[in-house]
């Protein structure tokens, strides 16, 4: 598709525009960090952020989500879908990888219907990473430090324009309906190859090895001496999963009126690494210890999750080792699995 | 039960600030459905009567003294659903930080040259005395939880106790990391329920709701030591609202080897 020229004074107008009909989400400052939240002021949105606290995966699957609601006395289910349009604004290109994991997980099987909605209203503004977002990133072992789909537009910053690469005619429409751009020359396509191939060298934290032999490696790793150390030092806080960009998995529960009659049916975000997530009726806890807690993520972002549906588990983003307070390294961790094999 | 279908609800204390009951009080201003559901049939703080037929007793403070057991057994073979509200009667909070030091000091501490008027004895959560049917932690209580707690009590189900650490509702709620910005903080392993309220707004968790089930206290410890706090600060930490706990958990791993 084409390449457009979006001036980066054009972008607040486009912002603006784009506000009277969607809901604008993008990275905003948070303290001394950055999250991605609802634009009220062009001025808020951060496309200079590094990275944000957790993944724009909030946006196609929130943390707190109602699911339906019931009657009790009159025996009646409602369902709820909470879904307003959305333009996701600056997601870098490991997030738009896990979004496509995402999507396989809450299509295939059981169609989840609340996210699904959610996806088909939410179109997405995606930005080409120049930098790493810090020394915690490895996106560029995972394969995710480019993507030619999973996007309607995608920006790259050439200073004091976008390039825009128009992936869809959602986002050609956007484009034309809110946005004042230009069609590039040959110049702007030339600068664009040299900041494209500019950029990978800059990119230096990785495994020491290649991804694609990861789910080999893992599959032989189950008795690895790494689980017993890392169950000494985590905190089985569930950090890491829930700034996981591809971790999907959730709780169920109600909430009734007063009354007892009426109420919601809610899920939010759980966590393997809770101590209670794999306790099952009966009483029995079949991952009661941190060790095989600690296992089971890396063995999802590492194995699983490429047996179930062709990718990795893991895009390299950095978060869970950012988030760690016991300084747990999933990178480190394959590393070190790899070393010992 | 009263005749019109109500449970009857009692409202005690024992050694406590009373903030508890003053955040129920406040609670009945945002849910007065609360005051159709229950019957409330003896509330120091709130009314005058003191009805003794309750059915759910909702128990606020630490038993400090001999003589508080036999008021406690009291309420327990009255009621048939004891409640522990807030920390106090929860984990003993504050009021166990005196268990660290000789009672004979402390007494003469608080009381001066009447310290002998006065009986004491070592803090204790009311589970110590009498057996407790549901928990609702916190230095003060959460009221949400509160009225979550009660509906489930009035729904004939195990009222809801989040067994997971305050990191879950903080990262939820997308706060900074009080790490990542040179405080401390005891979220990983304290029990949720309160939002974050604490790193919400800008400071440590103090850990008031005590302790996740199984604690990594090692871990725990380490990463307070990793970001700059001596043996003493980090004891400090664990002891301010902990002190039992953290009593019991020893004496348990003493047992164990």
């Amino acid at each position: 598709m084409k390449l457009m020229i979006l001036d980066k004074s054009a972008l607040a107008p486009m912002v603006n525009a784009l506000r009277a009909d969607y809901r604008v989400v993008g990275p905003q400052a948070r303290g001394p960090q950055f999250a991605f939240d609802v634009i009220t002021d062009p001025a808020q949105l951060r496309l200079d952020y590094n990275t944000t606290i957790l993944p724009p995966k909030k946006v196609l699957q929130p943390q707190y989500e109602r699911l339906l609601s019931f009657n009790r006395r009159e025996y009646q289910v409602t369902p709820i879908i909470e879904a307003t349009p959305t333009v996701l604004v600056g997601v870098h290109t490991c997030d738009l990888h896990a979004f496509l994991l995402l999507d396989q997980a809450f299509s295939r099987e059981y169609p989840d219907a609340h996210y699904l909605e959610r996806r088909r209203q939410t179109v997405i503004i995606s930005l080409e990473c120049l930098e790493p977002c810090d020394e915690y990133s490895f996106c560029r072992s995972m394969g995710t430090l480019t993507s030619d789909t999973g996007y309607d537009l995608h920006l790259t910053d050439l200073g004091t324009a976008y390039a825009v690469h128009v992936a869809t005619e959602t986002g050609r429409q956007i484009l034309s309906r809110y946005a004042t751009v230009r069609e590039a020359t040959e110049a702007d396509v030339r600068q664009l190859n040299e900041v494209l191939s500019a950029k990978w060298p800059r990119f230096t934290y990785r495994l020491d090895f290649d991804a694609a032999e990861l789910p080999a490696l893992l599959g032989a790793a189950y008795d690895h001496p790494l689980w017993e150390e890392l169950g000494e030092r985590c905190l089985a806080c569930g950090s890491c999963t829930n700034v996981c960009p591809t971790c999907y998995c959730f709780n169920v529960f109600d909430e009734v009126d007063m009354q007892l009659v009426a109420g919601e049916r809610w899920r939010c975000w759980d966590s393997c690494q809770l101590d209670e997530f794999a306790r099952v009726a009966g009483g029995e806890n079949f991952r009661k210890a941190r060790s095989a807690r600690q296992r089971h993520r890396f063995m999802r972002k590492g194995k699983y999750l490429y047996e179930k549906f062709g990718e990795l588990g893991c895009v390299g983003c950095g978060r869970c080792i950012r988030a760690c307070v016991a300084k747990i390294s999933i990178l480190e961790g394959f590393n070190a699995i790899h070393q010992s094999a | 039960m009263t005749s019109n279908g109500k449970p009857k609800v009692a409202f005690f204390d024992f050694a406590c600030c009373e903030g508890c009951q003053l955040t129920v009080v406040d609670s009945l201003q945002t849910h007065l459905d609360l005051l159709e559901a229950v019957e409330i049939v003896q509330f120091r703080e709130a009314i005058s009567d003191r009805g003794e037929d309750y059915q759910i007793a909702f128990i606020e403070g630490s038993c400090t003294r001999q003589a508080d057991e036999e008021r406690l057994r009291k309420i327990r073979a009255q009621a048939s659903v004891v409640v522990a509200l807030g920390a106090c009667a929860h984990t003993a909070c504050v009021n166990a930080l005196k268990n660290l030091h000789p009672l004979e000091d402390v007494r003469r501490w608080v009381y001066g040259d009447q310290a002998e008027w006065y009986d004491t004895y070592e803090a204790r959560p009311i589970s110590a005395v009498i057996e407790v049917d549901a928990i609702i932690p916190g230095c003060p209580i959460d009221r949400e939880e509160f009225i979550r707690v009660v509906k489930a009590l009035l729904l004939g189900k195990k009222p809801p106790l989040p067994d997971y650490p305050v990191c879950v509702e903080c990262k939820l709620k997308e706060n900074v990391c009080m790490f990542h910005i040179g405080k401390f903080c005891m979220g990983p392993v304290t029990r949720a329920g309160c939002g974050a309220i604490c790193p919400t707004y800008g400071d440590g968790c103090e850990g008031c709701r005590g302790f996740i089930p199984a604690p990594n206290e090692n871990a725990m410890k380490d990463v307070l030591a990793d970001a700059g706090l001596t043996v003493e600060a980090i004891m400090a930490r664990f002891t301010m609202f902990n002190t039992y706990l953290v009593s019991a958990r020893k004496a348990d791993g003493e047992e164990r080897r």
